[in-house]
């Protein structure tokens, strides 16, 4: 792989080049089709195309390149986010302050690898076995043992580290520091934590593999106009394109997989752009529409032999949904911090990410540095909040620190992604709905957070803070487990699902547990480790 | 049968800019900001009818909520009627919509210190992502 200070190229070229051209025919029996485009979708049709097998990638998004990224925060969210109608039940707050809008992912080409911040730790040997881990204490937690473990994830996580070009790994160097990390990493020394650094993150801090070193121009929430930042879109989807092997269709809305009487799937009907019903006959299909999409699609692929929707007759599809812990904390100081220049996320402390119940809680979290600019932090910074305490907070935004809390929540077999058959979408599908509660375990963690994030920022001198809740989900989890028996989940240790031989989960649907790790390093091992799955099964003529 | 009207009829417009100022008290802000937002209020009436009942009906009733107009009134008198009327559903219907509009204002921005994108002037790896000088320079490799 290309490293150290070759050639440069433009992000807008990269984005362009992931759609070369090529077409397959409808009726091609030699085409596995993949649904989705991101983390898990555009790594697996990169990994799919290098061994020469013909891949059509169906994309619901546009192809939305650097020059059409908007910097500013509401309109680029109304370019790329996922705003499909949705709707929501439980207790969890999101329900009551974003009612139809559950999660915050990307709708587009690259899928949400073109708004992820970067952030790469991996998971620890005990979260892949959190069931034995945590013990049986944890009621109403749907705990399951992953069928891998870390021994079999570790040489693709290597892999993954250095397709993304992670730094602090393999050579690639770290980050500088930005003005929101000086103030995060003197808090963390100050309260006695030393796992804190610039990363690893998923932007160069020198020009790798062809993309160009971070300039610190900041919005990683609003795709990136430079390609510093690794994504699907302008590192693994143009390489795969260059294979001649790459169908890449976007504006392609998948309706159902269909199957044959044998039960094995065939094909995938969709809408295209223009409205139309399309049919693509397919030898395998892959599902990569992230979490609340993919257990969707499967759910309304259901069928007479189906009813409760393919690859499902554990139960399981839909259960499960995780959105990890998910809390923020912003800090107001005597002296300007201006958060926003730089890398939004080029920050991470690892020293409460372990496993320690002495805190009241099992599992970890990380803390991560974040910024957002007036505009989202207004709305996000305390939903519903308004008056002259609020004001005070914005009025000091110049002066204001912020951090993340991603941790691990519980599985719950009632946390769930269904079909709402009273609402339907623009094309006449049911929509999702996602319900959620919090797991006791949740709040006790999200407490403790909010306190060690507190702490933090008063030793370096902060006035007051904000203890934020979580926003619309970014790492939405689970749906699809993996589990070892049939009965307990909906796929096996490479995403194939139990039932449908032919058909498999390539995202963080397929997480059996969250663990405290942001998933795109783990959403992408995972998908290079079932591509090679995939290509023997061809190469065996399985598949 | 209906008459047509225009979207700002009806809808006192100096009442919800007091209405807006005394929700997000900032008292370096010029009107600007405020009026900028309340006319976008307005705006959003002219294609949500539900949004422009709520809104004629309820600045009728802030004006008359105290011993004299809204935007008369004293900050703390003008704060006690905004506080009984939090959780209605006009006093959400404004609130929503002005947080929104408010915050994303380039006065507003230019006020708050905040500089906005940066891409197309380099970033602001030349321009100050580092220079945050009251602390000390910390570690950024890992340890161990």
């Amino acid at each position: 792989m290309p490293a150290g200070n070759g050639k440069v190229s433009d992000a807008q070229q990269l984005g362009r080049a992931a759609q070369s051209g090529t077409r397959f025919a409808a009726d091609d029996p030699d085409v596995v089709v993949i649904v989705g485009s991101g983390a898990g979708g555009g790594t697996l049709a990169h990994e799919l195309c290098r061994q020469g097998i013909r891949t059509v990638v169906l994309e619901a998004g546009p192809h939305l390149t650097a020059d059409d990224y908007h910097q500013l925060e509401w309109p680029a969210f109304n370019q790329m986010a996922w705003l499909d109608p949705r709707t929501t039940s439980g207790s969890w707050r999101v329900a009551r302050d974003f009612p139809n809008l559950p999660a915050w992912t990307v709708k587009a080409v690259g899928g949400s690898t073109t708004h992820w911040a970067g952030a790469c730790p991996r998971f620890k040997e005990h979260e892949l076995r959190a069931q034995e881990t945590y013990g049986g204490g944890i009621d109403g937690a749907s705990l399951l043992d992953w069928p891998i473990g870390l021994d079999e994830l570790e040489p693709y996580y290597e892999k993954a580290e250095r397709k993304i070009g992670v730094t602090h790994r393999h050579g690639r160097p770290p980050l500088p520091a930005n003005n929101n990390y000086k103030v995060f990493a003197n808090g963390a020394e100050r309260v006695g934590y030393r796992g804190y650094a610039t990363g690893p993150y998923g932007t160069n801090a020198e020009p790798y593999d062809g993309r160009p070193a971070s300039v610190q121009d900041g919005f990683n929430f609003q795709g990136d106009k430079s390609a510093a930042k690794w994504s699907t879109l302008v590192a693994e989807l143009p390489k795969a394109a260059a294979t001649g092997k790459l169908d890449l269709r976007a504006d392609a809305h998948a309706v159902q997989i269909t199957h044959d009487a044998r039960g094995r799937v065939d094909g995938v009907l969709y809408v295209d752009a223009d409205g139309a019903l399309r049919r693509q006959r397919a030898k395998a299909v892959c599902v990569a529409g992230n979490s609340i999409e993919s257990a969707r699609l499967l759910l309304l692929s259901s069928s007479p032999s189906h009813p409760d929707g393919l690859a499902n007759s554990s139960g399981q599809v839909g259960r499960n949904y995780m959105r990890h812990l998910t809390a923020s904390v912003y800090a107001r100081f005597p002296e300007p911090v201006r958060m926003w220049r730089g890398e939004t996320m080029a920050g991470v402390i690892t020293d409460e990410s372990g496993h320690d119940p002495d805190r009241g809680f099992a599992g970890g979290f990380y803390m991560e540095t974040l910024s957002l600019g007036p505009s989202f932090l207004a709305a996000f910074l305390d939903p519903g909040a308004w008056g002259p305490e609020f004001a005070s907070a914005m009025d000091r935004y110049e002066r204001t620190a912020g951090m993340w809390l991603v941790g691990e929540d519980m599985p719950q077999a009632t946390n769930r992604v269904t079909l709402n058959t009273d609402v339907s979408d623009q094309h006449g599908l049911p929509v999702p709905n996602v319900h959620f509660d919090d797991h006791p375990n949740d709040v006790a963690m999200r407490e403790y957070a909010w306190g060690r994030g507190r702490a933090l920022f008063e030793a370096v001198g902060a006035d007051d803070c904000t203890l934020t809740p979580p926003y619309p989900t970014t790492h939405n989890l689970g749906t699809c487990r993996m589990s070892s028996r049939p009965e307990d989940g909906v796929v096996d240790g490479f995403g194939r699902t139990h039932d449908v031989p032919n058909l498999f989960v390539s995202d963080g649907s397929v997480f059996t547990t969250g663990a405290a790790a942001n998933p795109t390093l783990t959403i992408v091992a995972l998908a290079i480790r079932q591509a090679e799955h995939i290509g023997e099964q061809v190469r065996s003529g399985a598949l | 049968m209906a008459t047509v009207t225009p979207a700002s009829a009806g809808i006192d417009l100096r009442t919800l800019t007091h209405m807006v100022r005394a929700m997000f008290p900032h008292e370096r802000f010029p009107d600007g900001p405020y009026e900028r937002t309340a006319a976008a209020i307005v705006e959003a009436a002219g294609d949500d009818v539900r949004l422009h009942g709520q809104l004629e009906q309820g600045l009728r009733e802030l004006d008359a909520a105290g011993g004299a107009r809204f935007a008369e009134l004293a900050p703390d008198a003008a704060l006690a009627i905004l506080r009984g009327m939090s959780g209605t559903a006009f006093f959400e219907a404004v609130r929503s919509k002005a947080i929104l509009t408010l915050y994303d204002d380039r006065e507003v921005w230019s006020l708050l210190g905040y500089e906005g994108p940066s891409f197309e002037h380099g970033g602001y790896l030349h321009r100050g992502f580092d220079d945050l000088d009251w602390l000390p320079e910390p570690r950024v490799e890992e340890v161990g």
